[in-house]
């Protein structure tokens, strides 16, 4: 008999159903658009809806601040209040965070603000031996060793390129990716695309390693945009690979028009 | 045949080979080896603890975060032992990923500790670069310098390279030579001028050997590289001669004289998985295939006490293997005369070529439950004490019968 995987629904309507009713449980995804696209809004969104039932996720933002990104979900009219939502602005408190993750009777979203702790941290230099590539890595870890934690979000990998210099892309990327995999989490990992969409990963190996791709596009149309969004790759899933136009409407995400353009 | 005497699980992770000593000058040897997650454990050849020292750094949970939790502690190479008090024991001197340097008294007793600015991958080189009648103690650092310590972990010289040394340097009177992660082999004198550098394809993290084949002769520096060579140096840097294996080379040769002829042979392996033999001009005198990486340095002695030099060596196929180090002499296929006359063409190959050569010629071996990353021998006991990567160590010695 073959055994059911389960899966994590996207919380995008009509998205789901074209994968079987979502990614597999500890798949790695690369969630791949240009700027502007909705990437982090879209898993976000995603954690958002998995605290709603209960679970906890970790949002690791290498970029955005989270007061920038909790007033983007406020614009959504995301009711933050509905979860439990907890951020990470100095390592060193990192146990208290756990501790309010493991006393929370609500489903929890650790939001880790990197920008924020390097401007607090100004006296660790990182070296061969020290880097924040391991600062992420031991995050993971621990939140996944000390909290019944499903899900990782991280915003984004462009900018963890920028942080980390990486001498041997190939195989740093493997190591990489086998720590996720290893770790059984639900992974996102937010790639920017260039705009001209001509690749969807910075060294494109990483398009070999993730188990699955969803492909974010602004496409202009006469005197507007649409946002689009298609599944490129999903692994041990039977995917309808057509584009769908992207909706955010009343506080949801849905997927419309499979292989159709809304506005023709 | 090969058995096992004991086995004595580290409780760690073990990167390098042990190595037999008398930290007391008593007669009495003992096994010092270092593990992953930060120790340095001295053994009797019962297999019991003697003393344990625990390399471990405190550090803040902020500074600890950007630390690679599983090998940040980890002592890559084998300590050195050498006398640096002048108080006729020996002290045990090694450093960490964390980038500390340690010297230990022959108890295991912490006598200084020196912070560099990145690990210290490679054992430390130990040598009177400066000529004033005092040992200096030399490393490499992934902080891109190489540091000079007096014996009392007093920094004398910090000589900024520009890149990573995951290396052990060799001192060669003033200078030193050394491997750099960005391919190049350097000498650099105590001033921290650059003599020469000599540049390959690939990492080199091998210790250099520097030796003279013959009396009086031209010094030659053996080093292998990532790049698959191991290649011959003069002392002002220039090739001599290189070898190509089919693999990255990672440790340092072996010298020894393994067929009685008065000359150095050169013996080390690759991740080509072959123990490779070599004349001093870089011919192969024979090669001998295990099932993979071989890592660590050969080791040689006649461990059967039968007049004749056996090769060690230790695969990440789990395996020991000792080899007889002079091989054995195989014919190969050679038509005879009137078969040969009889054809049309040039005969003077088959005529004068050597009618066959010599290949390795395995006497035993011995499965480990692990990735053997190293092996020491001892005359005393016969002794072949191997560490493995899953923490194991084992004795094992030659018994008489098959």
């Amino acid at each position: 008999m073959v055994e059911q995987i389960e899966r994590v629904k996207t919380y995008i309507q009509g998205f789901d159903e074209a994968m079987q009713g979502g990614i597999p449980k500890g798949h790695v995804v690369l969630v791949s658009g240009t700027a502007g696209s909705m990437k982090s809004s879209i898993c976000f969104n995603i954690a958002y809806n998995e605290a709603l039932a209960g679970k906890n996720s970790l949002y690791i933002s290498l970029e955005q601040s989270t007061d920038s990104l909790y007033q983007h979900l406020e614009n959504m009219n995301i009711d933050l209040e509905k979860i439990h939502l907890v951020s990470l602005k100095d390592l060193a408190k990192i146990d208290e965070v756990v501790r309010s993750v493991k006393n929370s009777t609500k489903g929890s979203i650790i939001v880790v603000d990197i920008g924020c702790i390097r401007k607090e941290i100004k006296d660790v230099k990182v070296g061969d031996n020290k880097s924040w590539m391991n600062v992420i890595k031991n995050i993971v870890k621990k939140i996944k060793m000390e909290t019944p934690c499903s899900l990782f979000v991280l915003d984004s990998l462009s900018a963890l390129y920028t942080l980390s210099s990486f001498e041997n892309p190939r195989v740093e990327l493997f190591y990489i990716f086998e720590f996720l995999r290893d770790t059984g989490l639900t992974t996102y990992l937010i790639s920017e695309m260039p705009l001209d969409g001509s690749k969807y990963s910075e060294y494109e190996i990483e398009d070999f390693l993730a188990d699955g791709i969803i492909l974010l596009k602004l496409t202009p149309f006469r005197r507007n945009i649409i946002r689009e969004i298609s599944i490129v790759k999903m692994r041990a899933t039977k995917c309808n690979n057509d584009v769908f136009s992207l909706e955010f409407k009343n506080g949801k995400f849905n997927a419309l028009y499979g292989g159709q353009n809304p506005l023709l | 045949m090969i058995k096992e005497k004991w086995k004595f699980d580290i409780g760690s992770s073990l990167l390098s080979p042990p190595i037999i000593c008398d930290l007391t000058n008593t007669g009495h040897h003992s096994i010092l080896t270092a593990t992953k997650d930060g120790k340095v454990f001295l053994l009797d050849f019962e297999g019991n603890e003697k003393w344990v020292f625990d390399a471990k750094e405190h550090v803040d949970t902020t500074e600890s975060m950007f630390f690679d939790s599983e090998s940040a502690n980890s002592i890559l190479s084998t300590p050195q032992i050498c006398d640096i008090t002048g108080n006729k024991r020996k002290e045990v001197i090694f450093g960490t990923e964390m980038g500390v340097v340690y010297a230990l008294d022959a108890y295991g007793h912490p006598l200084w500790k020196f912070h560099a600015g990145g690990s210290v991958r490679g054992a430390l080189a130990v040598g009177d670069v400066n000529g004033d009648g005092q040992q200096e103690i030399i490393f490499g650092s992934g902080d891109k310098h190489l540091y000079i310590l007096n014996t009392n972990g007093r920094l004398i010289r910090k000589i900024e390279v520009g890149c990573k040394i995951e290396s052990t340097p060799e001192t060669m009177g003033d200078k030193i030579i050394f491997g750099c992660d960005d391919g190049t082999i350097r000498c650099i004198n105590y001033e921290g001028h650059e003599l020469w550098r000599f540049e390959t394809d690939a990492k080199v993290i091998a210790k250099p050997v520097i030796t003279r084949f013959t009396e009086g002769g031209t010094i030659h520096i053996l080093i292998g590289s990532m790049d698959h060579y191991l290649y011959t140096l003069d002392e002002y840097g220039e090739l001599i001669w290189k070898f190509k294996t089919e693999g990255a080379i990672y440790s340092r040769v072996t010298l020894a004289d393994i067929n009685r002829d008065k000359k150095l042979e050169i013996l080390f392996g690759s991740c080509d998985n072959n123990v490779y033999a070599l004349k001093n001009t870089g011919d192969k005198i024979w090669s001998f295939e295990t099932g993979f990486w071989v890592v660590a340095p050969i080791v040689i002695n006649d461990i059967d006490e039968d007049g004749r030099l056996e090769v060690i060596a230790c695969s990440f196929d789990h395996n020991i293997y000792i080899l007889d180090a002079r091989g054995n002499y195989v014919l190969d296929y050679v038509p005879g005369l009137a078969g040969v006359m009889q054809q049309t063409g040039s005969y003077s190959d088959v005529m004068t070529s050597d009618p066959g050569k010599i290949t390795a010629k395995k006497l035993w071996q011995f499965q480990t439950d692990g990735v053997v990353v190293g092996c020491e021998y001892t005359k005393e006991g016969k002794n072949i004490i191997v560490n493995t990567r899953r923490g194991i160590i084992s004795n094992l010695g030659h018994v008489r019968g098959d």
